[in-house]
Order: C-alpha cells, then sequence, then structure tokens
C-alpha cells in the first residue's frame, strides 16, 4: 500500500477518533485533573480515602455487592448454558429467546418490574402472604437483597452469552471418550469440561463483575437510598454536597479499579475477545 | 441559555450549597400544577397562588429564557412550572399599578450559585429572588445581597425570626408528624411516638437529607425544643440509627405522599402540604399533628446593583407582604402566609392547615439556619455539609 | 441404556436453567396484566380489564414529548455513530497495522469506563462548552458510548470479507471512495445494521448521562419513566414498560424469523448444487 493510499485511510479512521479524543477523552482526564485540584492542589481528596471510614464502608459494600453479584450471576449463566448445550433445538431456541429478551430490555423498565414485585405491598409480598406462607411482609427492595436481585438479573445474560459461545466449541467426543473409560458423569463433568469451559467462566466474570462496579441505576432504584455503592456516592457528592474535589476522587478510583480488575484478568483471557471485539 | 449558565455557576461556587432551601419552593408548583389537573383549583386561583409564592412569570421572555431588564421593568426570579403566563394578569397588574413599573418574572430558578456569579461579574439582570434561608445567609456573607430596607418593608408583617438582614420571608412550611389514623393504635404525639416500635409498628418515612430531621431525632431523644441547637449531630445519627431499620426514605414530596398511599408507612415526616393533601384525598385518615413540627420559610432576596434600583426591588417585596396576597396562596396550596396579620384571615375551618397560626407554631421549633451555615470545625466543612455527610452514612450503615 | 446418573444430572441441570430463566423473564411477565389494571394504583385488574393507562400515555403531553425526544436524540445518535464507526473500522480494517489495531482498541474505550465516570466527565466539559440540556449535546454524549458497539458489529462483518474483493475493484480503476460505496458497504450491510440496532438500543435506554447532561429542554423517555419510579409509581408507567417490552420482543422475533429464512435459503441453496 503507497503512502497515500494510506492517508486516505487514515482520514477514515481520523473523525471517530478525534471525536474520542477531544469530546471523550479530554473530559476524562479534566476529572482526574480535578481529584488533585479541587478545592486545592494536592492529594487531600485521597488521603479521605484513608482517612474516612464512611468511604472504607462504600467501598466495602461495593466490593461485597459486587462479588455476590458475580458468584450468583456465573453459577446461574452456567446452569442455564449448560443446559443450552443439553437439549434440542427447538428447546435451545427458546432458552436463548428468553435471554435475549432480558439482554435487550431497557434497564429502567426491569428495575420499575422488580420495585413493583418486591415492594412490601408488592405482589410477591401479597400473594406469599395470601396463600398464608408468611404473615409479616418480607423486606426484600430497599436494602442490599433487592439490589442483588435486580444486578442479578440485570448481569444474567452478560453470563449466559460467552460461557454459551465458549461451550459450543468443546468437543462432546471428549466427555463420552472419558465416560468410555468409566468415569462418572460427575467426575467427567468436573475433570473435562468444567477445565475446558473456564475460558467462557473468566469472561463472564470480568463481564459481571467489571460492569457491577460502576452500575448505576439498579442500586440507585432498588437500594432506595439505603444502600450505599461507589457510584451512588458519587452522584451523591456532586449533586447534593457539591463536592465536586471528593466526586472526582471517587471516579477516578472508581476508573482505576475497573482497569486494574481487567489488567489482572488480561492475564489469563484475550480481553478483546471478552468484549466481543475479535 | 439561562438553564447552561445556571449549572456552570453551581460549579463555579459549590460552596454555594442551597441547602435544599429551592426543593420546598419546587414541590409547590408540582403540588399546585397536579390540583390544577384534577380541576381542584380554578386556573386563576392557580396562578395566583404561584404569583404569591413569587413562582411563577408573570410576563416570562419566550423560550425560558433570561428575561433582560429594561428601563421601567422588575425582574422577579423564582422556580418556574407550568401555566407561566397568566400569572402576570394576577400579580404583575397589582403592581404595575401601584409603581407604575412593568413586572418581568423569569422562571429559571434563582440558584445561590447563579446570584453569586451574576453580582461578581457585574451583569445582573434580576431585582427579587427567591430563595430559602440557607442560601440568604450564604449570599449575605458572600457579600452579593443587599440588606432588606426595613424602612419600606414592615418588619412587623414577617413572622419572626424569619427577617434576616439580606432576606426575609414569602411563605412559610413545616416538617411535621404525619400518620395514617386506620394503621396506628391511637395518634403518636410526637417524635418520642414515632420512635417508639413496638406501640407503633411498621414502617416510617423520614426526609433522605437532614435538614430538619435532626431537629426531629434531638427531640425524640427528648431534647428540649429551645435545646436543639447548637444541633449535635452525632447524638441525632444515633438517635436515627435506632429505627433506620424500619425507616424508608423520600426525595421528593411526591414520593413522601405516595409512600403513604400504597400503605408501605405508617407514619412519616413530610412538609405539611404534602400531609394536607393526603389529608384530602383520604378523607381524613391520613391526618398529622403540628406538635414537634419544624417551621421554616421561603425567603426574597435582592442582589447588589440590581438593574430597577434597591427602591423598586423593596417596593415589591412590600407589596407581597398584602395579607390577601398570602391567603390566596395558602387557599390553594396550604404554604403559611409569612406576615402574621394574614393568620387572622385564614377561615376558622382552614386554620389547622397553616403552620402560621398563632397555636400551631406555639407547638413548633424555629428553624435555625444560622447554625447549619457555621463552620463545623471539621474538614473545613459547614454544619450543613457534615451532618449531609453523617446523615447518609448512617442511612446506609 | 443409559446411566440414571446421566437422567437425574441432566433434569437437575434443566430444572436449575428454567428456574433461571424464568427468574429472567418474571419482570416482564407481571408488567402486562398490571398495566391493564382498573385501578389508579399499581395492582392486577381487580374487577375487569383496562386500557385507561394506555390511554393516558397517548393523551399525556409528558410522555408524548418524552417518547418523542429520545427518537430524535436515538436516531441522531445511530446515524453518527454508524457513520463514523464503519468508516473508522474499514480504515482500521485496510490498514491493519499496529497503529491502526491500537487505534480500533482505543475506540473501544467507552464500553470499560463507568456510566456515572463518564457522566460526571461530559457535565463538567458539556459546561463549558455551553452544550448542557441541548440536542447536540445529548446526541453527541449517546454517539460516543454507542461507537464501539457499531465498531464492534463492523469488525465482526469485516472479518469475513475477502480482501481481494476490494483490491480486484482498485486493480479495475475504482477510487477509494467508490471501493467503499460499492464492494465494501454492501458486504457489511448485516454488520452495520445489527451495530445500528446496538446504538439504537444504547441511546433510547440511557439515563445516567441524561440525568446529568439534561434538565428540562430535553426530556427523554428514560428520564419519565426514572422521575416516575422515584416519584409516583403509577400503572402509567407499567403501559409505558409494556409498550417497550413488546417493541423489544418484536425486534427479536424479526431477527429470529430473518435467520432461519436466511438459514433455510442458505440449505436450499445447497441442496440446489449438488
Amino acid at each position: 500500500m503507497n503512502a497515500a493510499l494510506r492517508l486516505r485511510y487514515w482520514a477514515l479512521i481520523a473523525p471517530a477518533i478525534l471525536l474520542l479524543l477531544i469530546f471523550y477523552i479530554f473530559p476524562l482526564v479534566q476529572v482526574l485533573w480535578l481529584s488533585v485540584t479541587e478545592p486545592v492542589f494536592g492529594l487531600d481528596n485521597y488521603a479521605e480515602l484513608w482517612d474516612r471510614p464512611l468511604l472504607h464502608r462504600i467501598w466495602w459494600t461495593t466490593f461485597r455487592i459486587c462479588a455476590i453479584t458475580t458468584a450468583i450471576t456465573v453459577v446461574a449463566g452456567y446452569a442455564v448454558a449448560y443446559a443450552m448445550r443439553l437439549v434440542g433445538e427447538q428447546q435451545r431456541t427458546w432458552m436463548l429467546f428468553c435471554v435475549l429478551l432480558t439482554f435487550w430490555l431497557s434497564v429502567l423498565v426491569r428495575a420499575f418490574a422488580w420495585v413493583m414485585l418486591l415492594r412490601t405491598e408488592g405482589m410477591i409480598n401479597v400473594g406469599l402472604q395470601e396463600i398464608g406462607l408468611i404473615t409479616q411482609p418480607m423486606r426484600l427492595v430497599r436494602n442490599e437483597i433487592g439490589v442483588i436481585i435486580g444486578m442479578v438479573h440485570f448481569m444474567l445474560p452478560l453470563a449466559v452469552l460467552p460461557i454459551y459461545s465458549n461451550m459450543t466449541g468443546i468437543n462432546m467426543r471428549l466427555m463420552s471418550a472419558a465416560r468410555g473409560l468409566g468415569a462418572s458423569p460427575i467426575r467427567t463433568f468436573w475433570s473435562i469440561y468444567l477445565p475446558l469451559s473456564k475460558p467462557g467462566i473468566i469472561a463472564a466474570v470480568i463481564l459481571v463483575f467489571v460492569f457491577s462496579l460502576g452500575f448505576f441505576i439498579t442500586p440507585a432504584i432498588l437500594g432506595g437510598g439505603r444502600v450505599m455503592m461507589i457510584s451512588e456516592y458519587i452522584r451523591v457528592s456532586f449533586e447534593e454536597t457539591l463536592r465536586w474535589g471528593q466526586a472526582t476522587m471517587l471516579a477516578s478510583t472508581l476508573l482505576f479499579a475497573v482497569l486494574l480488575t481487567l489488567a489482572v484478568f488480561a492475564r489469563f483471557v484475550d480481553l478483546k475477545k471478552v468484549f466481543g471485539a475479535r | 441559555m439561562s438553564l447552561l449558565k445556571t449549572h456552570y455557576e453551581k460549579d463555579l461556587y459549590p460552596e454555594i450549597e442551597e441547602a435544599g432551601d429551592s426543593d420546598f419552593a419546587r414541590d409547590c408548583v408540582e403540588i399546585a400544577a397536579e390540583r390544577l389537573e384534577k380541576g381542584e383549583i380554578s386556573r386563576r386561583t392557580f396562578v395566583t397562588a404561584l404569583t404569591a409564592l413569587g413562582m411563577l412569570p408573570a410576563a416570562m421572555t419566550l423560550g425560558g429564557g433570561d428575561a433582560a431588564a429594561d428601563d421601567g421593568e422588575i425582574v422577579v426570579v423564582n422556580w418556574g412550572g407550568p401555566a407561566v403566563n397568566a400569572y402576570y394578569n394576577a400579580f404583575g397588574v397589582p403592581f404595575e399599578k401601584s409603581s407604575g413599573l412593568k413586572v418581568v418574572i423569569d422562571g429559571t430558578g434563582p440558584l445561590g450559585s447563579k446570584i453569586r456569579a451574576m453580582v461578581e461579574s457585574g451583569a445582573v439582570t434580576w431585582d427579587v429572588c427567591d430563595t430559602g434561608p440557607g442560601t440568604t445567609l450564604v449570599l449575605q456573607k458572600a457579600g452579593v445581597l443587599q440588606d432588606i430596607d426595613y424602612s419600606i418593608v414592615d418588619r412587623a408583617k414577617i413572622l419572626k425570626p424569619f427577617d434576616y438582614v439580606a432576606g426575609c420571608a414569602n411563605y412559610t412550611f413545616s416538617y411535621i408528624l404525619a400518620y395514617n389514623s386506620e394503621r396506628v393504635p391511637q395518634a403518636p404525639k410526637g417524635w418520642a411516638d414515632f420512635w417508639n416500635l413496638e406501640a407503633f409498628p411498621g414502617d416510617r418515612t423520614l426526609r433522605k437529607q437532614p435538614v430538619g430531621m435532626m431537629e426531629i431525632c434531638l427531640m425524640a431523644a427528648g431534647v428540649p425544643k429551645e435545646e436543639i441547637y447548637p444541633i449535635d449531630i452525632d447524638k441525632a445519627v444515633a438517635k436515627l440509627k435506632e429505627i433506620k431499620d424500619n425507616v424508608i426514605v423520600w426525595g421528593s414530596g411526591s414520593q413522601s405522599q405516595e409512600l403513604f398511599r400504597s400503605g408501605e408507612v405508617v407514619m412519616g415526616a413530610l412538609w405539611h402540604t404534602r400531609a394536607n393533601l393526603l389529608h384530602k384525598e383520604s378523607d381524613g385518615k391520613t391526618t398529622w399533628t403540628w406538635n414537634e413540627g419544624v417551621v421554616t420559610a421561603g425567603m426574597w432576596n435582592v442582589p447588589k446593583d440590581n438593574p430597577a434600583g434597591t427602591k423598586a426591588a423593596m417596593d415589591f417585596i412590600a407589596s407581597a407582604q398584602d395579607p390577601a396576597q398570602q391567603i390566596v396562596l395558602f387557599e390553594a396550596m396550604g404554604n403559611g402566609p409569612a406576615n402574621p396579620a394574614a393568620a387572622k384571615l385564614v377561615p376558622p375551618d382552614q386554620q389547622y392547615i397553616d403552620p402560621g397560626q398563632p397555636q400551631n407554631l406555639a407547638l413548633q421549633v424555629f428553624q435555625n439556619a444560622d447554625w447549619y451555615e457555621a463552620d463545623s470545625g471539621v474538614r473545613g466543612l459547614t454544619n450543613d455539609a457534615l451532618s449531609r455527610e453523617k446523615w447518609i452514612d448512617a442511612l446506609s450503615s | 441404556m443409559k446411566d440414571p446418573r446421566v437422567i437425574y444430572g441432566r433434569c437437575f441441570v434443566l430444572g436449575l436453567a428454567w428456574t433461571v430463566l424464568a427468574f429472567m423473564v418474571l419482570p416482564m411477565v407481571i408488567v402486562i396484566p398490571v398495566s391493564l389494571t382498573d385501578q389508579y394504583y399499581l395492582s392486577l385488574p381487580q374487577e375487569e380489564i383496562s386500557f385507561q393507562h394506555y390511554v393516558a400515555f397517548f393523551e399525556k403531553e409528558i410522555w408524548l414529548e418524552a417518547t418523542l425526544d429520545s427518537v430524535i436524540v436515538a436516531t441522531a445518535a445511530t446515524f453518527f455513530s454508524v457513520i463514523l464507526g464503519t468508516l473508522c473500522t474499514i480504515g482500521c480494517w485496510r490498514l491493519a497495522t499496529s497503529w491502526s489495531e491500537a487505534a480500533r482498541t482505543f475506540l473501544l474505550v467507552p464500553i470499560i469506563v463507568p456510566t456515572i465516570v463518564q457522566a460526571l466527565a461530559l457535565y463538567r466539559f458539556w459546561i463549558d462548552l455551553d452544550i448542557i440540556d441541548t440536542y447536540i449535546g445529548t446526541i453527541l454524549a449517546h454517539t460516543l458510548v454507542a461507537m464501539p458497539y457499531v465498531v464492534i458489529t463492523v469488525s465482526a462483518s469485516l472479518a469475513n470479507f475477502d480482501v481481494r474483493l476490494e483490491q480486484a475493484a482498485r486493480n479495475l480503476g475504482a477510487s477509494t471512495l467508490q471501493t467503499i460505496r460499492m464492494v465494501i458497504l454492501p458486504s457489511i450491510r448485516p454488520g452495520m445494521l445489527s451495530g445500528a440496532l446496538f446504538a439504537f438500543t444504547i441511546s433510547f435506554d440511557e439515563i445516567v448521562m441524561v440525568l446529568f447532561i439534561t434538565s428540562r429542554n430535553v426530556y427523554t423517555l428514560p428520564k419519565r419513566i426514572w422521575d416516575g419510579i422515584q416519584d409516583h409509581l403509577d400503572p402509567t408507567i407499567a403501559s409505558v414498560a409494556t409498550l417497550l417490552i413488546a417493541i423489544t420482543l418484536a425486534l427479536l422475533l424479526t431477527d429470529l424469523w430473518v435467520r432461519q429464512r436466511r438459514k433455510s435459503r442458505l440449505a436450499s441453496g445447497t441442496t440446489n448444487e449438488t
């Protein structure tokens, strides 16, 4: 390819790159910069990360909820993906359909439906009371339980899809061979199938954990102001206490946490593949 | 355009905290719009009421842009809302007649940060602004407001202590104890009952922000009304923690109402205007007590170097002290008249809605904005900022 | 005969999987009857099925205006992100150097940055640019976050495209633009289409940035729903939700149908040849 032609192709690339640089990367850097200049130059905002128990708790809440969500989502997602490999074409289409419907449906609609179902006067509590299973309504929303239910629901398709896509590449004859050699079904699954599906699991863990870390909508709606995760507290610092320095510091730390997670996992899998970019 | 600036200036001066002052004013607009929609009030009442509230533009420039002051005009800034145009007929005309000035209303929302930015940049386009006690004090400290000229504005027509140096009350409102009488064994008398989960089982609602709520916590802890200020933030927060598992927080007035409607809470600390709406729609099943309520006010401010001049702005505020106007507002939305003389004009069957009736006032605590704006001594934060942090901390722990 | 352990295991996995799937569709299933309630609060229909809340949606200006705003923003954001994303991907693919690959990777950055961080950053910058609460500002923001998805889907299409076709076109004297328009674009149309679908959905559903960078002038549907959930849970939201579910369902079914048809056509195509 000659230089002129190369230049022409770079000209195709340039608009998108420039747009992203000017209107996205620059503002991001500005925010990172604010975290060391607001209200005064220095690392005072970051010092608060060590000093203030409130911030410790918020980070701990965030990690705890992310970890629980990731664990539940990946196990449940694995079951769905595995079942999809076991069943026939028709049933598989239906299963995939359920997953895709959840995946494409508006996140707000889903959060709304969960509020409706879970609140003390909601369908689940009323239903259970009517059939006499419980006498007092259970607290299912405006607390961590509600947030985790909502988050697991949001993340499930993100777990099922990569795990399933990885499983389609597993040669089922390996399993038959193991069975033929006398291994029990559980042992076959445990020592052959599970290790083979590991890349899918890791991809699912990355996707779910990374998206959970910065997740805003579901915790805000289902947490009812009672579950303070990092994203929500960034909003509070920005909107209610108007502390830009603190908000940007937390945003920077959140971004850093995401990058760190990705860097750790990049050693095990091809990240571009995980995000569907290869 | 105006809005862009509003946002911008909020960031330029992050220390200017609105202290939740404006939330109530916005909520009033919302209530009025709802009632208008339901046909409970006429459009005329609605407009007059918002006028009295200082909340509706008389002759808004199209597209919600900044009203640029010309000669012979006075620009009053408030929180906008529906049905903007009709305001002019209700409130602008009388003042135009008495003063010869054209009244222009700008519904942009007079954020404290915007007022400050205007004054400091020397481009003031507003004459009278509707803010709250907290904002008034912050702006006063920043030196961007004119002192209220109490030779024109009648101090006697303002409920004490809401006659500040650089601001005076234009209406009053309260945080009160509302309850669903069908779901409590007996009427709760005060915050001690509110905290009594055994005698009054069920969930309660408190506001997401601490302003007004910490006073309530302290009363529940048995602190006498006159000893509430200076607030012991840690004590208030510790009291909150006692019942926090049974607390659902409200972020907006309509949400607080919704929590009662859906039956999720049996009691709550609400704005009295919302309690009044619940009272009406439930045929009195949901009601409230003024006992141990926390009363506060909306405020008129005049920025320095206002275009129409000091005298015109003060004249406008003085004319807004007219009890008749304040009564119209009260009848439409239940906002308390700021002029104590108006209390007598309230029809007897409506007095239970008015926070400013002497018998109701006697039961309540006056909110002390000075305390909120004072330095807390911790990390350079005001008491307001520190209490917000600790409040969130307690709610989410 | 089959090992009973295999059968039990299979039953267990299938049972678990369908339980999870039921959990996934439960919220959607429940929203539909609620939207048909005859009550004015959130509940199942008590005495009869009523469409009053759909009527309310189509009669209330605030909902219609919000829908219109969302359609405007999402259409424009889709348009720009597909054009920019596609051109950029073609460039990167054709150059295929480590630099161009880096550029392509760089375009994916918005996927991993937490939305709240983006929202904070854009809010700050949009103020400086004076485009807070404008259509331009909202469209620009949505274009930026939708672009990576276009890049991904178009890249996938290009992976199956034979470079020699492009070279042939060039050897026949076609200019760069002609080559793109007449040779490359037609064969990556499926990728662009699914990129467009992604972009539209992302913009149409986006709430976090909208909460920060818009106020009163731009009021999208998600923001209305958000306000509704925060303030006043009424069945109108359920009817809006049902409409959105119906649209999602329709799109998915269309997609399924198109795939099936393509598959059967391919299948019959091969039989004809043999």
